[in-house]
């Protein structure tokens, strides 16, 4: 019991990181490596209105989400606009933003017990002999009200259809006047917002600490590599793997043995399916 | 309507299009007739904008230089810089060579997709316009367009830029791999469409079908203009007729 709730919690939480990355590459074939930098970003920049500013969570939290999702956008008119299509330079780029946004943060201090969000909802519920917090809960919840919002959003609306059209054939979507450039930068401010979603839901179970810049990069990855990163169906089904397993080895094993799941998935699929379980696109091969 | 001057295109030192001067008058049919490697896309490119873009992406990266000389006059406006957007607002629409549609969306969404730029409340009408022309596309709405075949997916690409309620539609090569059945009924449409009052310029290498519907044609040579008349005078010149008709 206790395996199938922390099994789901720990896989909606790998769905969560990787979502936002994978809306970017998916789109505009932009591999955003500062995804896990604005995840921690706007955890950071939550908790500074919030205790620094005295504004009120909410706002706070809608602030921080506006905030780096406008960063992502002015990112790729200012650095990404010029390399977009030479996948290496597109990595060592964002990367770079990466490590500068994750090492600023660390210089300024914050890490610690200090910098903590608030839960949502405080407390938690017994389900058969095991105690889950309300909040893991909700988690679950968001994931999946965030897919479908997604799903919707991406099918239904003008924007939604555009970025749609710029990940199928470009040259045909500039020809029937979608504009690449406008689309490439909506998505990359889509992801980096999703990122800091991620992290409002997330980081409240834990402190804030600035290593998590990196790692969530490597989830996100993980998932991405496993899953192929631009399906959908991919994330859900490499986020159930790995997240299952990662509960199992960390319940019968030891916990220290979770990296190595992640780390043996990536192993396994690059060789054996090196563009993911459900990935179509042989180029990822060459940006990863 | 339309009215080429002199264009030159280089792709770096490689001259593309040659000096020429092209011209399509409101409510004609006019093709370009060209072998491979004419220059009949490049053509294409030029008039919709799509080189505008291609050019643009390539400097931004420092590729290949692409070079544009000459004038395209487009309803009383010079248009030979214009961002392809904007000509699209201006009534310029092109089907790509090879039916390049997105495949995972089925054929409704293509269309829909297709309306981007339009903010008017007649889509619906454009909706029935296109299936009315290409009646077969009607019972494919939900089907997913890649899993269409090779002519379905050439009626898609016609009818997705027919969905930005074009006055000049551009098709380049329409007729490339299709069955000689499915020719002829893309013909009749290409008819249908002409009588709604929409301007057609078409790029081709099959004469023998598309002659009989032609205004007037002209016939690129390595990038050159090599001769021009109507499409009766083609027709009825033995150079077209061994080159292009294989008579």
């Amino acid at each position: 019991m206790e395996i199938i709730i922390y099994g789901i919690t720990n896989s909606v939480t790998l769905v969560l990181m990787t979502l936002g990355f994978s809306l970017t590459f998916g789109i505009s074939g932009l591999a955003n490596f500062a995804h896990g930098a604005f995840y921690l970003l706007g955890g950071i920049l939550t908790w500074v209105f919030m205790n620094e500013l005295g504004i009120p969570y909410l706002l706070s939290a809608l602030l921080s989400i506006f905030i780096v999702g406008l960063f992502g956008f002015f990112l790729y008119w200012g650095l990404m606009l010029r390399l977009r299509g030479l996948a290496i330079n597109e990595v060592i780029a964002t990367l770079a933003t990466a490590v500068v946004i994750i090492e600023v943060l660390r210089y300024l201090g914050f890490s610690g017990f200090t910098y903590v969000l608030p839960e949502f909802i405080k407390g938690s519920i017994q389900i058969g002999k095991s105690w889950v917090d309300y909040q893991r809960i909700l988690l679950v919840a968001i994931g999946i009200a965030l897919i479908i919002f997604l799903f919707l959003f991406t099918h239904r609306t003008k924007i939604g259809l555009s970025f749609r059209a710029i990940s199928q054939n470009e040259r045909t979507a500039i020809s029937l006047g979608i504009d690449s450039d406008w689309t490439a930068a909506l998505s990359l401010s889509f992801g980096s917002a999703l990122a800091v979603i991620a992290g409002l839901v997330i980081l409240p179970l834990g402190s804030i600490d600035t290593q998590i810049g990196y790692d969530i990069l490597i989830s996100a990855l993980a998932v991405g590599i496993v899953g192929g990163l631009e399906s959908v169906p991919g994330i859900l089904v490499a986020s159930l793997i790995l997240g299952f397993g990662q509960i199992v080895v960390a319940t019968f094993i030891k916990a220290q043995w979770q990296t190595v799941v992640t780390l043996a998935a990536i192993v396994v699929i690059l060789a054996v399916k090196p563009s993911g379980i459900f990935g179509k696109y042989k180029e990822l091969e060459e940006r990863v | 309507m339309l009215e080429i001057k002199n264009l030159m295109v280089f792709f770096e030192n490689a001259l593309a299009l040659n000096d020429l001067s092209i011209n399509v008058k409101q409510g004609e049919i006019v093709s370009a007739l060209g072998s491979n490697s004419a220059g009949k896309t490049t053509l294409m490119n030029t008039i919709s904008g799509l080189i505008i873009d291609m050019k643009i992406k390539e400097e931004r990266r420092g590729g290949e230089r692409i070079t544009l000389m000459g004038e395209i006059w487009y309803e009383g406006e010079e248009i030979l810089f214009m961002k392809p957007s904007h000509r699209i607002r201006k009534g310029i629409a092109l089907s790509r060579e090879r039916h390049p549609i997105f495949p995972d969306s089925d054929v409704e969404e293509n269309l829909r997709i297709s309306t981007y730029l339009r903010k008017d409340s007649e889509i619906k009408k454009s909706f029935e316009f296109v299936y009315s022309i290409f009646p077969p596309l009607r019972g494919l709405k939900q089907r997913k367009a890649g899993f269409c075949s090779g002519g379905e997916q050439q009626m898609l690409s016609i009818g997705m830029a027919l969905m930005t309620h074009p006055k000049l539609l551009l098709l380049d090569e329409p007729l490339l791999g299709l069955s000689p059945a499915m020719q002829n009924s893309l013909i009749e449409a290409i008819k249908k469409i002409r009588e709604e009052g929409i301007t057609i310029f078409i790029t081709e290498q099959f004469a023998r079908p598309l002659l009989p519907i032609v205004d007037r044609g002209y016939i690129i040579e390595n990038g050159m203009l090599t001769l021009t008349g109507t499409g009766q005078e083609l027709r009825e010149n033995p150079e077209v007729r061994a080159t292009f008709m294989g008579i």
